[in-house]
């Protein structure tokens, strides 16, 4: 059993990030992975040339921490990887890396969403959409926190 | 007292800033930054307050060495 949360100050390699996974995972039967792009529209339709997330020195890196532990001790999985941008990160490029394996896909399925749902919602980051029009604060949506809400 | 802010807050005041603030609570500290910086006031309002990594409720005594935090909701990632 392996947990990694990392908080990435520079461009995240979602393939280094899957090796590092898969090596891992030798003698599981699944991986299960998710990589988020900084989206190049904003939900009003605005261009997005970057995403700028704040973070806090200690508190971010832990809260990548706690969600991975608890998404270790929750399924049924060998390993969870938890990569995560802060600062500037240009439209199109990759915000975060979840990952998990197991020796049967359903786990690592069910983990890698469960990751997905707790950092939309509950990662320590204060995150704006810069483009032409100024920069704009986001927060989760309602549905980002009906999803989290599945997990009770 | 050196007072730390992040998000919405550090764009509306200042990333961090130092106020004098003896005999102040943390409730007394909120409540002057948003006489200070009203764009800032609703943040204000919605922020949890730590000091040293801990949430701190706004009766809470504060000295001239702590470092005040005051977090506003998180976007997630």
């Amino acid at each position: 059993m392996s947990v990694v949360a990392l908080l990435e100050a520079e461009a995240l390699d979602p393939q280094l990030e899957l090796a590092e996974l898969t090596e891992a995972a030798r003698g599981d039967g699944a991986i299960v992975t998710f990589v988020g792009l900084a989206r190049p529209e904003s939900r009003d339709g605005n261009a997005v040339d970057a995403v700028v997330l704040d973070h806090h020195p200690t508190l971010t890196r832990q809260s990548l921490e706690d969600i991975a532990v608890a998404c270790a001790e929750r399924f049924d999985v060998s390993h969870v990887r938890v990569v995560h941008r802060r600062g500037t990160v240009p439209a199109g490029e990759p915000i975060v890396f979840a990952g998990a394996s197991s020796i049967h896909r359903r786990a690592a399925f069910d983990a890698a969403d469960y990751l997905m749902d707790r950092l939309k919602t509950e990662a320590v980051f204060w995150k704006r959409e810069v483009g032409d029009d100024g920069a704009q604060w986001i927060e989760p949506t309602e549905a980002d926190l009906a999803d989290r809400d599945r997990w009770g | 007292m050196r007072i730390r802010l992040y998000g919405r807050l550090a764009d509306a005041i200042a990333p961090e800033i130092d106020l004098a603030a003896a005999g102040c609570t943390v409730g007394d500290v909120r409540r002057r930054l948003a006489a200070d910086h009203a764009a800032a006031a609703h943040s204000l309002a919605r922020s949890s307050a730590l000091i040293a990594d801990r949430m701190v409720g706004d009766g809470q005594p504060v000295s001239e060495s702590d470092e005040l935090e005051f977090l506003p909701p998180v976007s997630g990632g």
